[in-house]
């Protein structure tokens, strides 16, 4: 894990008693305040203070979790052609590739012709050995954990009731790949959100390019 | 994404001077370090009722009525870890796994009795039928358990009022499903089966419950029988 650093403080709102997730720390660690707070309005646009739900509204959110979607498949397709797994750790990624397809064939779905295009990724070695897939899958599934969460309120009723069905598999995935990696597999009492700007930079952190 | 439509009355009542943030900060998470000397312990609490500015007194009356069903499915699962915990029929990574999350929901059962103050039922009583004395009877129940607290919360989320409690259901929400996988992984099925969870009606989740035969006596609600509305 990456220590905080002071320039990253900005770009990350929810830190009221002082402790940044680890999500934050490497999605903004990595890619500093700098380049994180134009790409989220680039990327989808959606700023940090919404207003009350609306179908508009839902359509601004659903771009930011099409792009994580659109991450997942890519890092589990990718991680089973050259990543070399084996036994329990490419079943997961089988499983989690096969759900990570539907979800993004749902949230196309929603879209419409508006859905944003596929953006493209550059994983690194991220998706070529078994410990730095785990790694980085852990990492990416606590982010759409805290992306989905993270806008909850902001979304009509209709589409949360729609977007829970989603982020318990997610939530699902986080800890299935953390118990192969024997490790604890919920290690907090509730999840913490993410706000679109935290969770731009914890994907762009992990090989998002646009 | 078509949402089922049978949430119409719900987000009418959203916090419109920008309190979403504000909310969400309030919700405290409980670090790692912390969950970890909470485990040890063997007891904490999560500053949950900060998230509303008034505790129970600021809910309102469907809300109150959603967070008890939730208090009672906690009670559940809280009794029933610690009573697994305290039979000593746990070993290995089940029994580390137990610690964990036995500690998880008795912070949430704490939680919701901070933010419920005297509205909140008493604790039920237990009998797990033998469940918590054995190694492979405690993780298929602890499975059904799990599952059945995440298609609980997700049934209930889009019903809540407020926008604080929400934010506090589905980061509740979302930690059961991680135990659900984590019970189901040691217990050795899928830990995730399906690409989207299915939420659950209050209706058949007590159904489930009552067939268990698990809950001996009824939650004693200690305020006011009924809500005066149901806003």
């Amino acid at each position: 894990m990456r220590p905080a650093v002071p320039e990253i403080e900005h770009c990350v709102q929810e830190s009221s008693d002082g402790s940044l997730s680890r999500r934050a720390l490497i999605g903004a660690g990595a890619l500093g305040a700098l380049t994180s707070v134009p790409l989220v309005g680039r990327m989808f646009r959606l700023g940090d203070a919404l207003g009350s739900p609306s179908k508009a509204q839902d359509a601004k959110i659903l771009q930011l979790v099409l792009q994580l979607e659109y991450m997942q498949v890519a890092f589990y397709s990718q991680a089973l052609a050259q990543g070399g797994l084996k036994g329990d750790l490419r079943e997961f990624a089988r499983a989690a590739l096969v759900h990570e397809r539907q979800h993004l064939a749902a949230i196309r779905k929603a879209l419409g012709a508006k859905a944003g295009p596929k953006p493209t990724f550059e994983f690194g070695g991220q998706t070529k050995t078994a410990a730095a897939f785990t790694r980085a899958a852990i990492d990416l599934e606590d982010i759409a954990v805290g992306g989905y969460n993270g806008q909850a309120a902001n979304l009509t009723k209709g589409t949360l009731a729609s977007a829970a069905e989603i982020v318990s598999v997610e939530a699902r995935h986080a800890a299935w790949v953390r118990s192969i990696a024997g490790e604890v597999a919920a290690p907090d009492a509730v999840d913490r959100p993410m706000t679109a700007r935290q969770v731009a930079a914890g994907l762009r952190a992990l090989g998002m390019r646009t | 994404m078509d949402g089922p439509g049978h949430f119409d009355e719900f987000l009418t009542a959203v916090d419109r001077d920008g309190a979403i943030a504000e909310t969400r900060a309030r919700v405290e998470t409980v670090s790692r370090r912390r969950l970890l000397g909470m485990t040890l312990a063997g007891a904490g609490t999560i500053a949950l009722a900060r998230a509303t500015r008034a505790g129970a007194a600021g809910l309102s009356a469907s809300d109150v009525d959603i967070l008890n069903y939730a208090l009672v499915l906690e009670y559940l699962q809280a009794s029933f870890y610690t009573e697994a915990e305290r039979s000593g029929a746990l070993s290995g990574k089940t029994a580390q796994a137990a610690r964990v999350v036995g500690a998880t929901e008795r912070a949430h059962v704490q939680a919701f009795l901070d933010l419920l103050k005297s509205q909140a039922v008493k604790r039920p009583t237990f009998d797990f039928q033998g469940t918590t004395e054995q190694q492979q009877p405690f993780l298929k129940t602890a499975v059904a358990l799990e599952d059945l607290a995440v298609a609980a919360y997700k049934g209930q989320a889009p019903r809540l009022k407020s926008n604080a409690v929400l934010a506090a259901a589905v980061g509740i929400h979302s930690v059961e499903a991680r135990h659900a996988a984590w019970m189901r992984a040691l217990f050795g099925v899928t830990p995730a089966v399906n690409a989207f969870d299915k939420p659950a009606s209050r209706s058949s989740i007590n159904r489930v419950v009552v067939s268990t035969h698990f809950i001996v006596s009824k939650p004693h609600m200690k305020a006011r029988k009924k809500p005066s509305f149901t806003g």
